[in-house]
């Protein structure tokens, strides 16, 4: 088990340094998205600011909580779709019966897949949420170790909604657009604080949407220091990647080839 | 006359085709329902932690009207910049420069065809949406008018930019990164997520006197607000600010064709 686990780690350490070279190649351009991904998120950082400048606390949340909030939300997703960038085309690579190539290879399919490609602009999410964390919140040590363990969770769970959406293409055909929009409400809902949603929406938020793994649960782990919350955190993404990992398995039995020639560089 | 004719049609022609890709409406109606309902809940809550009945001079039902129109203004919004881009780098423009138009009135007119058509429909949704989540406000067909009269200058404002934009890859490897700091900056500073006045006091001013505002702000203060002479002082903004921004686009524009080599036909 460890020794596939470490087999496993070694095989996502030489794709992400493959497809970070391959972006490389053209560096103006990488940089460019890196940067204004960074600057993009910023905007919405100026937002709250303002807004909390006029409005200090929205129950009971501070301008601090909605940064840790934005911070918990842009790493975690920008490391999942740095390191796993071929959860965002899923639907589409399904439907056009594009999984083929990757059947060839000796490893599981959906750990292999999702390491085909990396977006450029989720680094700049990345370094967006761990720097503003740094500089604005100034964790001390017990407090940034947590929150790199959230955003690893908080990465997991982006996966793992992503595979979720990305197999209904095997149920429904193209299901690109359906998945696009599950994810926006998804991302949406991820960058507001959840205790502005009460009754039907707030159960929305740990089911059907389950934004509220990364915008509430780690940011009370974070604002209490609580195992707890950082515990219920990990699970309900343990539990939406085991449901993407479930549905795409089962999805995968209906699968049909697209015959189209393909080559990988 | 005659080129006026010419580039109307460019405009209907756009404007027509628009209309075949009415599925597009069902993205834009789940992607309008969830902003706008996390919108009417920030606002909801804020207004009843303040107690307030009127921030910034709006009424909560004022307020998501406001959010309605400055969603639809930006989302209205056809993607130039990429098309021009693209002309640039596929050489397509230099296509363009055999015709008997000028590329970009040509450009022009074509954008605000298509806006037309899905500013329209973006509208029809997203005040369905605000009539069924905080109902109507008080809308006059003289304040209608008003409001109707300080669209085309923002339209015109917008393509304007986006035609820099877009121009710029006669000199970057990716615009696109551009594209959305651009973007970003009209929706903070024109105030998309929040009226101007609820900006500090002291860069308020600034704001007004930036162009962003008048693409966003203006029309959609205007459009809840009415008052002519608030659309006296915008439309001299939007004036000056067209004039200001048209010699930047024929200075780019002169100095960017001087860059095209054509080889082939």
């Amino acid at each position: 088990m460890l020794k596939q686990l470490t087999n496993y780690l070694g095989l996502v350490a030489a794709y992400t340094r493959l497809n970070l070279n391959a972006q490389l190649e053209y560096r103006g351009a990488f940089i460019s998205q890196v940067v204004a991904m960074f600057l993009n998120d910023g905007v919405w950082l100026v937002f709250w600011t303002l807004f909390f400048t006029r409005f200090p606390v929205l129950r009971g949340w501070t301008i601090n909580d909605v940064i840790t909030l934005w911070a918990m939300t842009a790493s975690g997703f920008g490391l999942a779709h740095a390191i796993y960038g071929n959860v965002l085309p899923l639907a589409g690579l399904v439907a056009q019966g594009q999984l083929d190539v990757w059947m060839l290879y000796p490893r599981a399919l959906l750990p292999h897949i999702l390491l085909g490609r990396m977006s450029a602009s989720a680094w700049g999410d990345a370094l967006f949420g761990y720097a503003v964390y740094l500089v604005f919140v100034r964790p001390d040590l017990q407090h940034f170790g947590l929150f790199v363990v959230l955003t690893l969770s908080a990465a997991l769970l982006f996966v793992g909604f992503g595979v979720l959406t990305g197999s209904l293409s095997f149920f429904l055909g193209n299901a690109s657009s359906l998945a696009d929009q599950w994810r926006f409400a998804m991302v949406t809902f991820s960058t507001y604080p959840a205790v502005l949603f009460d009754g039907a929406i707030k159960l929305l938020l740990y089911t059907l949407v389950p934004a509220g793994f990364v915008s509430y649960l780690p940011v009370q782990a974070l604002r209490e220091l609580s195992p707890w919350y950082a515990l219920l955190a990990l699970a309900g993404a343990l539990g939406v990647t085991a449901m993407g990992v479930l549905v795409f398995y089962l999805g995968l039995r209906r699968y049909e080839s697209g015959n189209l020639m393909e080559m990988r560089g | 006359m005659m080129a006026l004719r010419k580039y109307t049609w460019i405009g209907l022609t756009a404007a027509r085709s628009n209309l075949a890709y009415l599925s597009e409406v069902a993205a834009r109606t789940v992607f309008l329902a969830v902003i706008l309902y996390i919108f009417l809940r920030l606002w909801q809550v804020t207004y009843g932690d303040t107690g307030a009945t009127q921030l910034g001079g709006l009424t909560l039902p004022q307020m998501l009207w406001y959010l309605v129109m400055t969603e639809t203004l930006t989302l209205s919004a056809p993607r130039v910049a990429p098309e021009i881009d693209q002309d640039v780098r596929t050489g397509a423009l230099a296509v363009q420069l055999i015709r008997p138009l000028s590329y970009p009135l040509a450009r022009l007119w074509s954008t605000l065809g298509e806006r037309l058509v899905r500013f329209g429909l973006n509208l029809v949704v997203g005040a369905a949406i605000a009539l069924l989540l905080v109902g109507p406000i008080a809308f006059s067909a003289g304040g209608l008018l008003l409001f109707l009269l300080a669209l085309p200058c923002a339209f015109t404002l917008d393509f304007l930019g986006q035609f820099l934009i877009g121009m710029g890859a006669f000199w970057l490897e990716d615009t696109s990164g551009l594209l959305l700091i651009y973007s970003r900056i009209t929706m903070i500073l024109g105030g998309m997520l929040i009226p101007l006045e609820l900006f500090p006091q002291a860069v308020q001013p600034w704001l007004r006197a930036l162009p962003f505002s008048s693409i966003i702000y203006g029309p959609a203060r205007m459009f809840v607000h009415p008052d002519a002479a608030f659309l006296r002082d915008l439309i001299v903004r939007q004036g000056l600010a067209i004039v200001v921004l048209s010699g930047a686009v024929a200075l780019v524009y002169r100095a960017g064709i001087r860059r095209i080599h054509a080889n082939g036909g």
